[in-house]
């Protein structure tokens, strides 16, 4: 087995290392490489750009000759790239993957599908490019000896990058976030959000919001937004209040530990996938709750 | 400027039919929510030319699922594509990509299109590959992520929506675009424009009419997540007393 990760991160090089074999690393600066050395047995450095993903895939495809499987990150650019990268090749590419196995020159992998409805297992005959789910491979991988390579090649890209703009990024962290209090439709008003920003806190939680939120009345930024198209989250409790519990938004919620509800529409969606649901109007029960929780903490 | 909008006649999945498995042949299909958007924005850009849809029948069995994917494509039709392709072939009915993106991009080489619009990606795989994919296969630069496109002086450019960053992206044409649903707000067609879509036409293509031959080497099978939700629900009593059950239960599950 022969096994060439990009953009590398310790997750990565673990996920290769547990399937046995060589496995190399592809980088795109001489800080990368320095970054990766010792756990690969090979460092490929490609001086491209790769936030242009043309010439990414161009050094990819490029690297990719001999090697059984190509691993990524499941970000949207490595995304992009290995998907320019797999056709140049004429190979598949499985996205999110949640685990994988290779035996007799076939890739096993899971992966949700369906809006995270269903599991598919998936059978694809190497090499092929994966892109693996964040969270899902932990461990070190193992230190070895790394031989450093420059990778030949002229790269081209049509794209121009004529400007990049940081989204406003507060001090929130969903995706590691152990409590997360998430609001939806709910709220009447964007003061009243308020409410959940100190539920929260006494909790030592996170704020979450459904896509109405975010993306249509525009009351949170996009970092809080939780969903198939936002955030997946796994924290230890997720507590939604005034969420109906549409199939994108359960979509991003299914790996909590507890999921709990609150809203004042017993027939709301949320309730079938709660483990703890309150029908009860939130304007009521909040307030009360933070005044129980801070005297429960406080003591 | 021709533009060949990508339409998925996507898996239903608020109506999973669910046995042992998924009855993917029991599911109905639907337009990917996504390709509303890629829709709006191609009607937006099209102006005296022609907008085609294009779409790959991925789920079976064939002659049932034809017909549904037609009448998906003419909801698209409706909102003001002008023509749409659907490729229906038995070699297409599987999880193979490469299959997918070479007929799309014979079709999209077909109608002779300047602009591929797509959504960013589908509701019932979402791996969001095939955009690149089509490109690579076509040659063309591709933009993901749209979340804003302009078209001026025969070169594209977009606001590329990233996990922590936007960038400004510019590529000249003919190129590839995904976008996301940030982009617009499609539109709903009008009776009138539903009964015009029945006039439009949809033209049917097989591998053997594009002339290509595919060779998939992947197979799925899709099981339902059974996550079990202990459903307790908190109906009786005071706010006070409710919020009190709550607490008891949460700590009792030892997350607060």
């Amino acid at each position: 087995m022969k096994t060439l990760v990009v953009f590398p991160n310790k997750e990565l090089l673990y996920a290769a290392s547990t399937l046995g074999g060589e496995v190399a690393a592809l980088v795109f600066s001489q800080k990368e490489a320095e970054a990766v050395s010792g756990k690969a047995h090979k460092i490929l450095v490609a001086e491209v750009d790769p936030r242009l993903p043309d010439a990414a895939a161009e050094a990819v495809a490029k690297a990719a000759a001999g090697y059984d499987l190509v691993l990524m990150p499941s970000t949207k650019n490595a995304k992009t790239v290995g998907g320019l990268a797999a056709q140049k090749l004429g190979v598949e590419l499985l996205v999110d993957v949640l685990s994988m196995r290779a035996e007799g020159g076939v890739l096993t992998a899971e992966r949700y599908v369906f809006g995270n409805k269903a599991v598919a297992t998936v059978q694809v005959s190497l090499p092929a490019v994966v892109t693996v789910a964040p969270g899902r491979f932990q461990g070190e991988p193992p230190a070895v000896q790394s031989a450093v390579e420059k990778l030949a090649l002229a790269p081209t890209s049509r794209l121009k990058i004529v400007a990049v703009e940081e989204k406003s990024r507060g001090a929130v962290r969903l995706e590691e976030a152990e409590i997360i209090v998430s609001v939806g439709r709910g709220f009447k008003k964007k003061e009243d959000l308020q409410m959940a920003f100190e539920l929260a806190k006494v909790l030592g939680g996170q704020v979450g919001c459904s896509r109405p939120i975010a993306a249509d009345l525009k009351w949170l930024p996009e970092e809080h937004w939780v969903g198939l198209s936002g955030k997946k989250v796994k924290p230890k409790l997720y507590l939604a209040i005034g969420i109906s519990g549409q199939p994108q938004h359960i979509a991003g919620i299914l790996d909590s530990r507890i999921i709990a509800a609150i809203n004042n529409d017993p027939s709301a969606p949320i309730f079938q996938n709660a483990d703890y649901g309150v029908v009860e109007d939130l304007y009521k029960i909040v307030p009360i709750l933070i005044n129980k929780i801070s005297k429960l903490k406080g003591g | 400027m021709k533009i060949a909008v990508l339409i998925k006649t996507a898996l239903d999945t608020g109506q999973l039919r669910v046995r042992d498995t998924v009855v993917v042949e029991e599911t109905p299909l639907k337009i990917s929510d996504i390709d509303r958007n890629a829709v709006e924005e191609a009607v937006k850009l099209k102006g005296k030319d022609k907008a085609y849809g294009v779409t790959v029948l991925k789920w079976g069995p064939l002659q049932k699922k034809v017909q549904e994917a037609e009448n998906v494509l003419r909801e698209a039709l409706a909102m003001g594509l002008d023509e749409a392709y659907l490729v229906a072939d038995e070699k297409l009915l599987n999880a193979s990509h490469i299959a997918t993106a070479k007929a799309i991009a014979a079709v999209v080489k077909k109608v002779g299109a300047d602009l591929v619009l797509a959504g960013e990606a589908t509701v019932d795989n979402y791996t969001g590959q095939i955009p690149a994919r089509v490109a690579a296969e076509l040659g063309w630069p591709v933009i993901t992520y749209a979340r804003e496109l302009k078209v001026e002086g025969g070169r594209v450019v977009a606001r590329r929506d990233l996990e922590d960053h936007v960038e400004v992206v510019e590529a000249p044409l003919p190129a590839v675009v995904s976008v996301t649903r940030e982009i617009n707000q499609p539109r709903i067609p009008t009776l009138l424009a539903i009964r015009a879509a029945m006039k439009k036409p949809i033209n049917r293509l097989t591998l053997a009419d594009l002339g290509i031959s595919v060779e998939p080497k992947i197979s799925a099978a899709y099981k339902p997540l059974v996550i079990q939700r202990k459903k307790i629900v908190i109906k009786d009593g005071t706010p006070e007393e409710k919020a009190e059950k709550l607490i008891q239960y949460l700590r009792q599950e030892g997350v607060i």
